[in-house]
């Protein structure tokens, strides 16, 4: 496993919101976490970024141990996730320094103040991996475009390739269509495949059934604050063995 | 820059304007008026937000008891008024003051230091609320792809830049606007060949039209408005480049 949440238990103001949960994805990798809304997807994201400590519980990266690790050393764990989140959270610059962002906070600062005194006053190329990342999204063309003009969809797939960039061995997405129309999810999920082909373990947060479905491997159905299942997609939807999941894939109320 | 330079530097509306009007003073009065104003209140408000900055990316990432009270305490700076500052550091910079060690009574510098007290509390609390403004979103974005604390601050200020450089022309708006303070302290004094020593816009134009010599006050405010504006269309010029991060 590449990365490895283990009895991870996350409480906010004495409620428990993740109990005593375990998950993990392997490199080239799809899996999806589907639940209702408010069920403590985004949390159990941002634990798996190494963005929330977990009250209880380790956090694994190729087998370290990321909280007992020290801070340097976390960072570099750190660097080698990346979230794209429900909101896209663009920054208020072209679309190329966004998605260069990921590269530029990764090299020393010698080399980023001297990148900084060379560009005053002028744009430089971007790099061939911004390139690279935004022609997955179908963005390749926007390089110049300021990210305030873009619209919801298209600024969910720089955001994407946000993440894409710098090459992370996972990369973890919450709810990334939810807000999207079906051209532009269509966009996410062939770049979710993409990322796969690529090696890289993607864990998806999505309420949308039908897009766990289509994109993942295997799926976790998290229902009050625990993953009720973990399988195969084709198993979990196909035949689970849980009732809760059962009667949450019917439609049935169950939180 | 050194007051020196600054003088030497032309200043054409300065030098061209006596001459070309026909009003009743020399350039050099003209021209080293302007020189002490902006010396003085730049230098006062490049210290201010040297020290404001920091002192906001502070307040706006962390929290801890008092720190509303911190805050609201720096709002209420604000609006101090210029004279009481005036005071405070005339005392302050007197013989038997904290820093009297330094001879500083009628000088720039401690025009200076009066302007940097009256400037601080707007750039600070001004970018506080710009730096306030920017959305926890973009901070986690900054954070989860990869940046160190100093990158999400640099993030931040990025994002705030438009406030943050309303707070710097706020700041060097009072600066320079301001009269009680720099009278106070500077003793709004020229020299016998007309060059100025502590005589600031403001003050000289208090004195010319106490005088009765209400062209040249005109002039002197004139000039004023327009260094005023210069400044903005510079510092609005450069928190659009991003030159911040």
């Amino acid at each position: 496993m590449i990365l490895r949440a283990v009895d991870v238990s996350v409480a906010f103001e004495g409620e428990p919101v993740l109990d005593g949960l375990s998950l993990g994805v392997e490199t080239g990798e799809v899996v999806a976490v589907i639940g209702p809304s408010g069920v403590g997807k985004t949390t159990l994201l941002r634990v798996l970024a190494l963005s929330t400590r977990p009250d209880e519980g380790t956090m694994e990266v190729d087998g370290v141990d990321a909280w007992a690790a020290d801070e340097a050393e976390r960072l570099a764990l750190r660097r080698r996730i990346g979230m794209v989140f429900q909101e896209a959270s663009l920054f208020d610059a072209s679309v190329a320094r966004n998605v260069e962002y990921g590269l530029r906070v990764r090299r020393p600062w010698r080399d980023r103040l001297g990148e900084g005194l060379r560009s005053l006053g002028r744009s430089e190329e971007p790099a061939a991996a911004v390139r690279e990342a935004l022609a997955v999204v179908g963005m390749g063309d926007e390089l110049d475009q300021p990210a305030q003009s873009l619209s919801g969809g298209e600024a969910q797939r720089v955001s994407f390739a946000r993440a894409l960039a710098y090459e992370p061995d996972v990369l973890l997405l919450d709810e990334p269509t939810s807000d999207l129309d079906p051209r532009n999810t269509a966009v996410i999920e062939d770049a979710v495949g993409e990322a796969r082909d690529r090696g890289i373990g993607v864990v998806v947060a999505t309420h949308d059934m039908h897009q766990a479905e289509r994109v993942a491997d295997r799926v976790g159905v998290l229902l009050g604050s625990d993953l009720v299942e973990v399988g195969p997609t084709a198993t979990v939807f196909g035949d689970p063995s849980d009732g809760r999941t059962r009667k949450f894939i019917s439609g049935e109320l169950v939180y | 820059m050194p007051l020196e330079a600054l003088g030497a530097a032309g200043l054409p509306i300065a030098v061209g304007l006596p001459a070309a009007a026909g009003l009743p003073f020399e350039s050099v009065y003209l021209r080293s008026i302007v020189a002490v104003s902006l010396y003085v209140s730049v230098t006062a408000v490049v210290l201010s937000t040297v020290v404001s900055l920091p002192i906001a990316v502070a307040l706006g990432f962390s929290d801890f008891p008092g720190r509303r009270f911190l805050a609201a305490v720096i709002t209420t700076g604000m609006g101090f008024p210029s004279v009481v500052v005036g005071l405070l550091v005339l005392f302050a910079v007197s013989n038997q003051g904290p820093l009297g060690t330094f001879d500083l009574v009628f000088t720039r510098e401690a025009m200076i230091v009066s302007q940097f007290v009256l400037a601080t509390p707007p750039i600070t609390a001004i970018s506080l609320a710009a730096i306030g403004g920017v959305g926890t979103d973009v901070r986690d974005a900054a954070r989860v792809l990869g940046g160190t604390k100093v990158d999400v601050a640099l993030v931040t200020l990025k994002e705030a830049r438009y406030g943050i450089a309303t707070a710097i022309l706020a700041g060097f708006g009072r600066a320079i606007s301001e009269v009680g303070s720099v009278l106070i302290v500077g003793g709004n004094i020229a020299g016998s060949d007309g060059v100025s020593k502590t005589r600031t816009l403001t003050t000289a134009i208090q004195l010319e039209a106490r005088q009765g010599r209400y062209d040249t006050a005109l002039v002197l405010g004139a000039v004023l408005v327009v260094l005023v504006l210069i400044v903005n269309a510079v510092v609005v010029r450069i928190g659009d480049e991003g030159v911040m991060q």
